[in-house]
């Protein structure tokens, strides 16, 4: 039994709660649901779903595209997804030094960020061409003959990996806010007892914010694994279906084959990979992730 | 040291935010064990090398960070280059650096381009930014404050849904929620497909990753506060408008920020859901100068990207500070 | 410093405010009078620049007498916006899509049928050239009309043929002639080949993935094809197909591999002054009439060999074609016997299901449809006609000399178009990636095209056992439970 108290504090907590619980159920249960419903439906859009059971499933794990897409995204990751980390947390740790200019090398390395996709995408497109690009251009400088990046089949997902380093001042900003709440009297310490820059890192820094690093892995792992906007505008999944990713495939399953049910279905495999690749790294994070006063 | 920052961070937290910034000061529990170097041996050495060190350390920070910065910021001016070329200096061989002869009318054609209305598509990008601000900072900073500082049975498991919904990519939704606006277009007198709504009336029942951002923010502000205001007789709403939300406005500042910054670059959502081009924003709307076979006008194109880019790096260059405050003290953790 | 930041800030803010209080509104500029029919084209640039022209001219004219205005919009990734706008009830009154979309989209219910209406326009067989009309249909039933057509044909460099007169003439091969056969194309190809320094390709007679447009569509000049109509079945791996496929990895195979990638990948793009054909790096190269006005556009001394270009007035076919440096010739066939072989690619206009204007919207595709009109748009983009009836002017004055060639291919009974196939851009993209791994080596013709087979027919069974099951479970019919009524 509730007390009136709890009664009350509930009503205040779920009216509070309202606009989200609303939307939830509007935006996210209902179409996760449908979704769900449509993957196990041949649907056009123009015409009414019609059921066909587990067989767009079926039909995925014979479908060597998907694999061939499910593949090329996990190249994808594993290429992103470490550089990323390191690079972002290194660049971090070098913007949160107190130096003359901050704010002008914070700007320089977030400005990529702000550029939009299909700008960035278009961007690098230039950047890479094999003759005209700044790229080779700057390699000719030293004498070498850079490879046609984005033609050549084994090229092309490197120079994805590549670009996408550039984007990683949003990373950046979110680890220099984690920095600042390290406190500083522990460095003082630290440097007092004698520890050298890299322990201090090691023993300190790293610690204290291996919440922040967590947060970016969890989101670093959403967000390659949907890599879509970039390929999609730069290469169109070519050379002979180099870049071709897994949402890439859905989106042509969707809108360029009408064929929504397929997509649904590939859409749901997402979210559960999604699901269970978050879940490894919540259950690992017991291990190496520290909560300050937890 | 130069002065700008600091004045700019004054200025963005605030006194209230700077407050906050002692209690966070203070050590948390030593749950780290990061102290567990060094021990108590007195590591003495003369301050004059320490200052060398850190002299050393400095310079060599600085010489990463310039190499870094020459790096990220060589595409932009081969970008702002490139877009002050004639077309056939474009496709020069060996590539001009400094273009010449350096052509500024370039941004004149690309604003009068009639392949992108550009004073159009900025309107509905603005219209769509708009929206999706006032909507998203309103609903998420409710919601949070419901999870922050209200208890009630059942809230763990709420919030535990709500931070899974992060994990949902857009792709499983987006087909339903189609239908789903569809089904609505045809079932209410509102009219949501063809139109901006599908873009823009989700943000008015909060964002996940914002709510969550703000319900940290939240629960660094003492429970004290609230707890004066309800003696004084303020009901719930009162305390979140009249002591919360003034305590909240860097946070919140960065939760507008980055919603704009969101929306400004959003690709997929306007490709989806756009189908008119009158309608389209900025972001949708650059994909016109690719040409279909190949012959971009690359100068128009990275003038237009240029435009695009320009106010958002504007707003970040006035803003980095308060937003990289606001995202400290909301400590995503 | 703060007095900045806030001036920064508030220019910025008035900025915005100015543009969404006063800021452009669209459609400002539509005739209340007039009935508006909304029209979505997929080209951009020049085409879309040609197309409007006509736009124009309807709504200054018949449009004016019926009351009607066209409204044309170009957009990029027309197949998606078409759809998903008519799936959303709101789809335009006449989309311009390509032919492979016909079937695609009448299996899904997308469109309106315009049999009734071409009737009462007097639209009928024998108004248009054979391949034409027929790909325009799906189950029987007329989807859609053509607004420009295209036939592929080889275009070759005369200038550099007479260049390399003595190598060809070694070769056996006339310097003033055109390869009649494929086995002779491999054979001007190879004579007209340039190895740089490092032994690597610098020009290239002929490459076949160059640029490469209509690949897919090999097997007709080999005496087959990629989808039986009759045998309603696909038939990828059959003993023309694997010819076809194998004499285009030959030129990989030959010319090697990387030598080929990295002189593909120096090429500049196709709508630019560096395109290869304008450039002399590709002497030969299968490409559509239209690339005489690329020719003209991008390297107009191409098309100005002996004398300027007004004197071309006046003058016959065969005395225009000795001012240009290229020529265009029926592309060659590997089987004897088998002659004027082309592929016949076309662009379309439908009416999306639930087009609130479907009558108007006809007035406007009947237009283009009109003999005049029709070869007005034509020698705009630089096509042949799709109709049986051609002026004498239009072959004469067509920006293309050649258009003659063209005109012959599209009649010609070995003209085929693309399979009316609804799961056509699934296939086509499974076959695109296929003959990519055969001429990067990656794998060997006939097993590949073995496998690609058996994937082909299995999306097609599906397919098929997919439509089944809809006809006994009912087809929503038009206008039923689709959001598709006339709304607003």
């Amino acid at each position: 039994m509730m007390r009136r108290a709890e009664w009350v504090s509930l009503g205040k907590g779920l009216g509070f709660l309202s606009p989200w619980i609303f939307g939830f159920l509007l935006f996210t249960a209902i179409p996760v649901g449908l979704s769900f419903y449509y993957s196990l439906c041949d649907y056009s859009l123009l015409q009414a779903p019609l059921y066909i059971g587990l067989q767009n499933y079926r039909d995925l794990m014979a479908d060597p595209v998907f694999w061939k897409v499910l593949v090329n995204t996990f190249k994808y990751a594993v290429m992103a997804l470490p550089a990323g980390m390191v690079v972002s947390l290194g660049l971090a740790l070098l913007l949160n030094a107190p130096i003359k200019g901050q704010a002008i090398y914070r700007t320089i390395i977030f400005l990529p960020s702000l550029v939009p996709t299909v700008a960035s995408a278009m961007l690098w497109l230039w950047l890479f061409n094999a003759k005209l690009g700044l790229i080779n251009t700057i390699l000719r400088w030293f004498g070498i003959e850079g490879p046609g990046w984005l033609t050549m089949p084994q090229w092309a997902m490197p120079a994805l990996a590549m670009m996408s380093l550039w984007g990683v001042g949003h990373t950046v900003v979110i680890y220099l806010a984690g920095l600042q709440d390290v406190p500083k009297d522990l460095y003082e310490a630290a440097e007092l007892d004698g520890v050298g820059p890299l322990s201090r890192l090691r023993n300190v820094t790293l610690p204290m914010i291996s919440p922040v690093i967590f947060f970016n892995l969890v989101m670093a792992i959403i967000g390659t694994l949907q890599v879509f906007a970039i390929p999609f505008i730069m290469t169109q999944g070519g050379p002979a279906r180099a870049t071709y990713f897994f949402t890439m495939y859905l989106y042509d399953n969707a809108f360029q084959y009408l064929k929504m049910g397929y997509a649904s279905a590939m859409a749901w495999i997402q979210l559960v990979i999604i699901l269970c690749l978050t879940g490894i790294a919540f259950w690992s994070s017991k291990r190496w992730v520290h909560y300050q006063g937890a | 040291m130069s002065t700008v920052p600091r004045e700019v961070a004054e200025e963005a937290a605030g006194a209230a935010a700077a407050g906050l910034k002692d209690r966070a000061g203070v050590p948390h529990g030593s749950g780290s064990g990061s102290n567990g170097s060094g021990g108590g041996g007195a590591a003495y050495r003369p301050a004059g090398s320490r200052q060398g060190q850190q002299r050393l350390e400095r310079a060599l920070t600085h010489l990463g960070l310039l190499l870094i910065s020459v790096g990220f910021l060589l595409p932009f001016l081969w970008m702002v280059s490139t877009s002050l070329k004639t077309l056939d200096k474009t496709m020069a061989f060996p590539p001009q650096f400094i273009p010449d002869p350096v052509v500024p009318m370039n941004y004149w054609t690309v604003l009068n381009s009639p392949k992108i209305d550009f004073p159009l598509f900025t309107r509905n990008t603005l219209i769509i930014a708009v929206l999706t601000i006032v909507g998203t900072v309103t609903s998420s900073a409710i919601v949070a404050y419901g999870f922050a500082k209200i208890k009630f049975r059942g809230r763990g498991v709420l919030f535990a849904i709500l931070l899974s919904t992060m994990m949902i990519p857009f792709p499983v939704t987006m087909v339903s929620l189609f239908s789903l606006f569809r089904w609505l277009g045809d079932h209410t007198p509102v009219q949501w497909l063809g139109t901006f709504k599908p873009l823009w009336v989700p943000s008015f029942f909060g964002s996940a990753f914002n709510i969550f951002l703000l319900r940290q923010f939240f629960m660094t502000i003492p429970e004290e506060l609230s707890e004066a205001a309800r003696i004084d007789g303020c009901s719930e709403w009162g305390i979140f408008r009249r002591v919360i939300v003034p305590l909240a406005v860097p946070a919140l500042t960065v939760v507008a920020l980055f919603t704009f910054m969101g929306t400004w670059n959003d690709f997929l959502g306007p490709l989806v859901y756009l189908q008119r081009p009158e309608q389209y924003t900025l972001a949708l709307g650059l994909q016109a100068f690719q040409s279909q076979h190949g012959g971009t006008e690359w100068h128009l194109l990275m003038a237009a990207s240029v435009l695009v880019i320009l106010p958002v790096i504007v707003l970040f260059f006035l803003a980095q500070k308060t937003f990289i405050q606001g995202i400290a003290t909301t400590g995503i953790k | 410093m703060r007095v900045m930041r806030y001036l920064v800030i508030a220019v910025l803010l008035l900025l915005a405010t100015g543009l969404l209080v006063f800021g452009p509104r669209a459609n400002a500029d539509r005739p209340k009078d007039r009935v508006v029919v909304s029209y979505w084209e997929k080209w951009t640039g020049n085409e879309a620049e040609q197309m409007k022209e006509i736009v124009n001219d309807f709504n200054a004219t018949v449009g004016k007498e019926k009351g009607i205005y066209v409204e044309y919009l170009s957009m990029s990734n027309i197949n998606q916006k078409t759809l998903v706008a008519t799936a959303a009830g709101v789809p335009p009154d006449i989309a311009g899509l390509w032919d492979a979309q016909v079937a695609q989209f009448a299996a899904i219910d997308a469109l309106e049928p315009l049999d009734d209406l071409a009737r009462e326009h007097g639209i009928g067989e024998g108004y248009y050239k054979r391949v034409y009309w027929e790909a325009c249909h799906y189950n029987g039933k007329l989807w859609a009309l053509i607004s420009t057509p295209a036939a592929v044909a080889l275009h070759y460099n005369k200038r550099i043929f007479q260049e390399n007169a003595a190598a060809l003439r070694k070769a056996g091969l006339d310097p003033d002639g055109v390869p009649k056969t494929v086995e002779e194309l491999d054979r001007y190809a190879e004579a007209l080949d340039k190895l740089d320094a490092r032994g690597r390709v610098d020009v290239a007679g002929y490459l076949p993935m160059e640029p490469g447009w209509f690949l897919v569509h090999t097997p007709y000049w080999f005496g087959g094809q990629l989808f039986d109509a009759e045998a309603q079945k696909f038939t990828a791996d059959s003993p023309e197909s694997v010819r076809a496929f194998t004499w285009v990895q030959s030129y990989s195979k030959r010319l090697g591999k990387d030598s080929m990638t990295e002189f593909r990948s120096g090429l500049g793009g196709f709508n630019s002054a560096q395109n290869a054909f304008l450039v002399g790096q590709v002497v030969m190269e299968q490409q559509g009439p239209w690339m005489a006005n690329y020719i003209e556009d991008l390297a107009p001394k191409m098309n100005r060999r002996a004398f300027p270009k007004e004197q071309e007035k006046g003058m016959s076919v065969e005395e225009r074609r000795r001012n240009y440096e290229w020529a265009a010739a029926p592309f060659p066939s590997a089987v004897p016997g088998l002659e004027k072989v082309t592929y016949t690619g076309f662009d379309v206009l439908v009416i999306p299901r639930g087009a609130r204007h479907r009558k108007e919207a006809f007035e406007f595709i009947a237009y283009v449809n009109r003999q005049d009109v029709m070869e007005k748009l034509c020698a705009l983009h630089c096509k042949n006609s799709p109709l049986t009836e051609v002026s004498e002017k239009f072959l004469r004055e067509h920006p293309n000399p050649y258009i003659g060639v063209f005109e012959e291919l599209a009649a010609s009974p070995n003209a085929k178009p693309v399979p009316p196939v609804p799961i056509w851009p699934e296939v086509n993209e499974e076959m695109n990636n296929t003959i990519q791994q055969i001429y990067l080596l990656e794998k060997e013709p006939e097993p590949a095209l073995r496998e690609a087979q058996a994937r082909l027919t299995e999306k097609w069974e599906r397919f098929q056992a997919l439509q089944r099951a809809r006809g006994s479970t009912g087809v929503v019919a038009p206008g039923e439970g689709n959001g598709s009524e006339v709304r607003r």
